[in-house]
């Protein structure tokens, strides 16, 4: 079946998707989203961790290898809101140094575009969502810019009990900006600290896209077409333009969507899954793959958690999920000795009965109950992110198996190399010091395997079609009408959480967009 | 946005209701209910049951009781889009009842290559000896996915029973603070 051609026609509702859907319905243009989960609601976020899994991902489009596969179903999407709808809405930015590090310590990527071009994206999207936080005391790390719209969220004894420690160490530790409402923002109530945002906010405190870019997308006119999924992109018979996609409705029936624009704003591991599977006689490595990038420099960060325990009762179940304090100071690619690349500290978070037995996933039996008796409102932990650098082998590349639709499934290779090895392992030591100097009763680190968490590259970024997939709106190189958005097209990963510079480049992509239709739209 | 209060402030008394089959009608009722009032397992045969109640005790104490085995029955029988467990998270490809399947399949041929007997058989003494070798992957010879994920999975399923609802919560002298309590059915 074919439906009538749209301007746009935008693969995935999550947050790049609902911010270029935003731009464009609201520049007159007529969208269409699909997506291949249910269009959830408000009032589907059940307070529950277990009830919240419902909003992610079950199920393997994804076959995971490597070393260490990438554990990416609790931090995916699946379903209208994308993982913005369950995100922990941590907002802190990219720095200088991360779209420069190639030219800096001659390895990885440049970025084709500096700091200086995403700023005033970031000031754009914390006006427009609310940020809460403090910008000047994060200036001490990075170039100045507007002041954030809320003041910083509530801290909690979780969290302050750390700075003794932080103080100790030499880390300055300021407000984490979040996407969160400190106070009424745009209607928007204040937050609660009732802890639950991991599994989706429904009161609209927290920034997710149903009650900001998404919401404004449906005021102006955009189309979301829930339970569908994409299989394909669709060329003409020169392979010079893409003419739309071919997708499976709700009632799991072949459907046709043309369109002027296709945009690619999948998660990372499934727009290149989609690039490659819509090779054709012109496109015979797959679309926009002249260069053979498609589908490499898969990236994400690893985790350093350090666990305290204290004598006071510090209300740990009190708070956001989303962290009280942040410090740059380890920002550096260097800071760590014989380690590369750079870490992003956090402290103070609320936690559930998950996390605490998680904090100790050794103990089991008697001794598992008698740890879940003392870890309840004495337990605190550091999370420290810290950079993946991009290498060629991790990648993502399709399987003869196939899903339900006939799609071949990917394959998601990832191993972490010897610098993420050696970076996880200072972030650790460091995390345990900081916590030993705060005078916790216990303190640990959590080793083992290494967390992967968010998951970025696949598409890249870059200056031409020899160094990368698209340039730096996430037009194509090859085929002007096909573009990509998401954190797929990060060429580095920095240490910071992703959603906020995915924001802000959707942001930049779009309105560029908007700005050139004419040379688009056929 | 839709319409709701900002916060349902609903003390105890409520858990993660499931929906069974009880003499052919459909009723919702908290898994720990359903193994109290016996309730045919949808998928799990008695031995498979048994093996995921023994081992669930094994891991967390009141797993048995919390009804851990009609837990992951009920939720094996849904479609794993609409699956509450951690299987889902922790990337197992569906369908996630071959996991289950072959992770106490698995069980028992270590537990007689190790005991002799299957792991209901044990002592409970022996049962966690083995647990414990389970999650360091020590046990030669075995199959299947590895024991360290299969400790993985059933110990967030036990933890899940005992305390991830209300009364878990409850039983911590945590405060649950939900938004939308887990009440609703869907």
């Amino acid at each position: 079946m074919t439906n009538d051609k749209v301007d746009v026609v935008i693969v995935g509702a999550g947050a790049s998707g609902a911010v270029y859907a935003s731009v464009l319905a609201k520049a007159g243009k007529k969208v269409v989203l699909i997506e291949s989960g249910p269009d959830w609601e408000l009032s589907d976020l059940i307070s529950s961790e277990i009830w919240g899994r419902r909003v992610k991902p079950a199920g393997a489009p994804i076959l995971l290898e490597g070393k260490n596969p990438m554990g990416y179903a609790g931090q995916a999407g699946w379903g209208v809101g994308g993982a913005a709808l369950h995100y922990f809405a941590n907002f802190p930015r990219l720095l200088p140094t991360d779209f420069k590090v190639k030219s800096e310590h001659n390895r990885a990527h440049d970025w084709p575009i500096s700091y200086q071009d995403v700023a005033p994206f970031y000031d754009k999207v914390a006006r427009e969502i609310g940020v809460s936080g403090d910008a000047k005391a994060e200036e001490k790390w990075r170039p100045a810019g507007e002041a954030y719209p809320m003041p910083p969220m509530k801290t909690f004894r979780s969290g302050e009990i750390f700075l003794k420690g932080f103080e100790a160490s030499g880390i300055p530790m300021v407000p984490a900006p979040v996407g969160m409402n400190s106070v009424e923002f745009n209607g928007r109530p204040a937050c609660l600290y009732d802890g639950w945002c991991h599994v989706g906010c429904p009161i609209g405190a927290l920034a997710n896209p149903q009650i900001t870019y998404l919401g404004e997308a449906r005021m102006a006119g955009a189309e979301v077409r829930a339970l569908s999924t994409v299989t394909r992109i669709l060329t003409n018979q020169a392979g010079t333009r893409v003419t739309g996609v071919e997708y499976y409705d709700d009632k799991q029936q072949k459907q046709t969507q043309e369109a002027s624009v296709v945009l690619l704003a999948a998660w990372s591991a499934q727009n290149p899954r989609l690039l490659l599977n819509s090779a054709t006689d012109k496109h015979v490595k797959g679309l926009s793959n002249a260069s053979g990038l498609v589908g490499h420099f898969m990236m994400t960060h690893h985790v350093a958690s350090t666990w305290a325990m204290f004598d006071e009762d510090i209300k740990n179940h009190m708070g956001t999920i989303a962290v009280q304090y942040m410090s740059y100071e380890r920002y550096a690619k260097t800071s760590h000795p014989g380690a590369f690349g750079s870490s992003f500290i956090t402290a103070g978070f609320a936690l559930k009965t998950s996390d605490l037995a998680n904090s100790r996933a050794d103990l089991f039996g008697p001794e598992l109950a008698d740890y879940m008796k003392r870890a309840a409102r004495h337990l605190a932990g550091i999370k420290t992110f810290g950079e993946d650098q991009p290498n060629m082998e991790n990648r993502v590349e399709l399987t003869s198996a196939k899903d339900e639709f006939g799609m071949p499934l990917g394959k998601l290779v990832h191993s972490y190399d010897q610098d993420a090895v050696a970076l996880w392992n200072a972030n650790l030591e460091e995390g345990l010091k900081v916590a030993k100097a705060t005078g916790a009763k216990e303190a640990w680190s959590s080793r083992g395997s290494i967390p992967t968490s968010h998951l970025m590259g696949g598409t890249i970024m870059g200056t031409s079609v020899a160094n990368s997939v698209v340039d730096s709106y996430g037009q194509s190189h090859e085929i002007p009408n096909l573009w990509v958005a998401g954190p797929s097209i990060f060429p580095t990963a920095g240490a910071s959480n992703p959603t906020f510079t995915i924001f802000a480049l959707s942001q930049r992509g779009a309105e560029r967009m908007a700005s050139q239709w004419a040379t688009l739209s056929n | 946005m839709a319409d709701i209060g900002r916060r349902g402030f609903v003390k105890g008394g409520t858990v993660s209701a499931l929906v069974f089959s009880v003499g052919g009608a459909e009723v919702i009722m908290p898994a720990g209910e359903a193994r109290a009032r016996g309730v045919p397992f949808r998928l799990l045969d008695a031995h498979q049951g048994e093996t995921l109640e023994a081992l669930g005790e094994t891991l967390v104490p009141q797993a048995r009781e919390s009804g851990i085995a009609h837990f992951i029955d009920q939720q094996l029988s849904v479609p794993p889009n609409e699956s509450l467990l951690q299987a889902r998270i922790l990337n197992i490809r569906p369908p996630f009842a071959e996991f289950y399947r072959t992770a106490i399949a698995s069980i028992d041929g270590g537990s007689r290559k190790i005991f002799g007997r299957d792991f209901i058989q044990l002592s409970a003494a022996d049962q966690r000896e083995f647990v414990d070798l389970m999650r360091q992957n020590k046990i030669e010879g075995w199959t299947g996915p590895s024991g360290a994920l299969v400790y993985a999975v059933l110990r967030s399923d036990a933890v899940d029973v005992v305390y991830g609802t209300m009364e878990g919560y409850e039983s911590l002298d945590i405060p649950y603070m939900p938004h939308i309590p887990p009440e609703k059915r869907w």
